[in-house]
């Protein structure tokens, strides 16, 4: 794996985009945000919490989805992806480095969901760890389907609405800004979770509630959880590897 | 090292970016073989991508870095450290003339700016073969020179592809002629273009069904004589368009 590469783009393609164009960060903030703000309004404040961490989640999940737009962008428009396709990057690299940009940004909006975190008292050392695994596993695992997405894509106008559908359904839906119970103590509600499962950021999601100490940890669902959660990852990043187009066909 | 400039002509839709996309590993052929360095681009890709560099039709800047940014990020890519990286850049834009504009964002360089920060690339990548897909078109001709001027500096063989036959006479040693994705001739510049010494070429562009169309012809040039502007009828003598002209001539108007 061609590490130097990986960090390089990243540092261009991230960091230094970020501090160029930093509209991209307000962006992605506005919805975890306003949605943080109505489940304060509707439950007087009774659930915060729930959407400080979920919001964390939302965010980071919807970084890694929206990137498919990047890629897509890249690929098609830029002709980037050609232009590295003829050197020593190999598509595993190019994935990498793209991912990692896309953590890049979304290091400020993860600085405003700590500092809220530590005005509610929300965070320990050892649960900040696990926020800091899901998060990286999240990105992975969301820049996978974005991979996926982009590789199917042949207009980069159709992706901005893929993308958009996608975010909702896989960042909003899932239990991130409610208690996952609220699901599970209905009818089918363990059908409804697993289903719901597919995007990452439902086991996440869970995952966080039990570090955060929101819900007290059933030890079956904690290891489903975090089984679902790998395995999903490596399976989306399988996938997305063998669809990338390094060479078309 | 020197460097040894091959052309590929052709008009759109004739096989040009198809042909180089398959040699430069990015494209599957559907069929046949094709090598380079004796190295079978379907089976030893990994090894040839090591050797060349490839600049696609279309590529275009990010445009929020600067050249200076995106020339170091692809060395990295190449295998290049940091340091080299930085120096061979430096190297390149200012061979190509973008010192100056090294550090401005690539949104406020002009067409032909960008194209030769692609140029730089190739440049300092110092790879065995380089392929440039159309690197001039849809520049002014004051871009197209500039472009033109830094692809010589190039090293190494430079396999490029154009429509323009001034493009390939003014920058390479061998021309193929590609067709319908074959090779329908194929010599130097001079060898091709025999026969038709002390001729002007004449190229007119005109909209037909939506779309423009070409045609070109090769007309003797003679100071005195207005033949190429004006037709003579009986005592008449009528200026006439140039693609009447062709259509007078039996010239074929190509897509």
């Amino acid at each position: 794996m061609n590490l130097k590469f990986i960090f390089t783009f990243a540092w261009y393609y991230g960091f230094k985009i970020i501090k160029r164009a930093p509209s991209y960060i307000i962006a992605s903030l506005t919805t975890p945000l306003s949605l943080l703000f109505v489940v304060y309004i509707l439950t007087s404040g009774a659930l915060v919490k729930y959407a400080i961490v979920g919001g964390m989640i939302t965010l980071v999940a919807s970084i890694g989805l929206s990137s498919a737009g990047d890629a897509t962008f890249l690929r098609l428009q830029l002709r980037l992806q050609d232009l590295y396709v003829a050197s020593k990057v190999s598509p595993t690299d190019y994935m990498m480095a793209l991912t990692l940009s896309f953590l890049a940004f979304s290091v400020p909006g993860i600085i405003v969901y700590v500092s809220l975190g530590v005005l509610y008292n929300l965070y320990s050392l050892f649960d900040s760890l696990i926020m800091l695994s899901l998060i990286v596993i999240l990105i992975f695992s969301t820049s996978a389907i974005s991979f996926i997405i982009s590789s199917a894509v042949k207009h980069v106008r159709n992706v901005w609405g893929i993308v958009s559908v996608l975010s909702i359904i896989m960042t909003v839906i899932p239990p991130t800004f409610y208690p996952y119970t609220d699901i599970m103590s209905r009818n089918g509600g363990n059908i409804i979770i697993y289903l719901m499962s597919f995007s990452p950021a439902t086991p996440a999601a869970i995952l966080a509630q039990f570090a955060f100490g929101l819900q007290p940890i059933v030890y079956n669902t904690l290891y489903t959880m975090i089984g679902i959660l790998l395995t999903e990852t490596v399976i989306y990043f399988a996938i997305a590897r063998y669809l990338t187009r390094w060479r078309e066909n | 090292m020197s460097s040894r400039i091959t052309t590929i002509i052709g008009r759109n839709g004739a096989g040009k970016t198809t042909l180089l996309r398959i040699l430069s590993t990015q494209l599957m052929p559907t069929s046949g073989k094709a090598t380079i360095f004796d190295l079978d681009v379907v089976h030893q890709a990994k090894e040839i991508r090591k050797r060349i560099v490839s600049i696609p039709q279309e590529a275009s800047t990010i445009g929020i870095l600067t050249p200076m940014e995106q020339v170091s990020m692809y060395l990295v890519g190449r295998g290049f450290s940091s340091a080299d990286a930085k120096r061979a850049t430096l190297d390149a834009l200012d061979t190509v003339g973008l010192h100056d504009a090294r550090n401005n964002p690539a949104d406020t360089l002009s067409g032909g700016m960008k194209r030769k920060c692609f140029v730089a690339m190739a440049l300092a990548a110092n790879a065995d073969v380089i392929f440039l897909d159309e690197p001039t078109t849809g520049l002014d001709p004051i871009s197209r020179l500039e472009v033109w001027s830094a692809i010589k500096q190039l090293k190494g063989n430079v396999i490029l592809t154009t429509h323009y036959m001034e493009e390939a006479e003014k920058l390479s040693e061998e021309v193929f002629l590609v067709e319908s994705g074959s090779i329908i001739d194929k010599g130097t510049v001079k060898s091709l273009l025999k026969g038709f010494e002390n001729k002007v070429r004449i190229e007119s562009y005109r909209k037909m069904d939506n779309a423009f169309r070409v045609g070109t012809i090769y007309i003797k040039y003679v100071p005195q004589d207005n033949a190429s502007e004006f037709i003579k009828e009986g005592d008449n003598v009528r200026k006439i368009s140039l693609d009447d002209l062709f259509i007078m001539r039996g010239v074929d108007i190509e897509s």
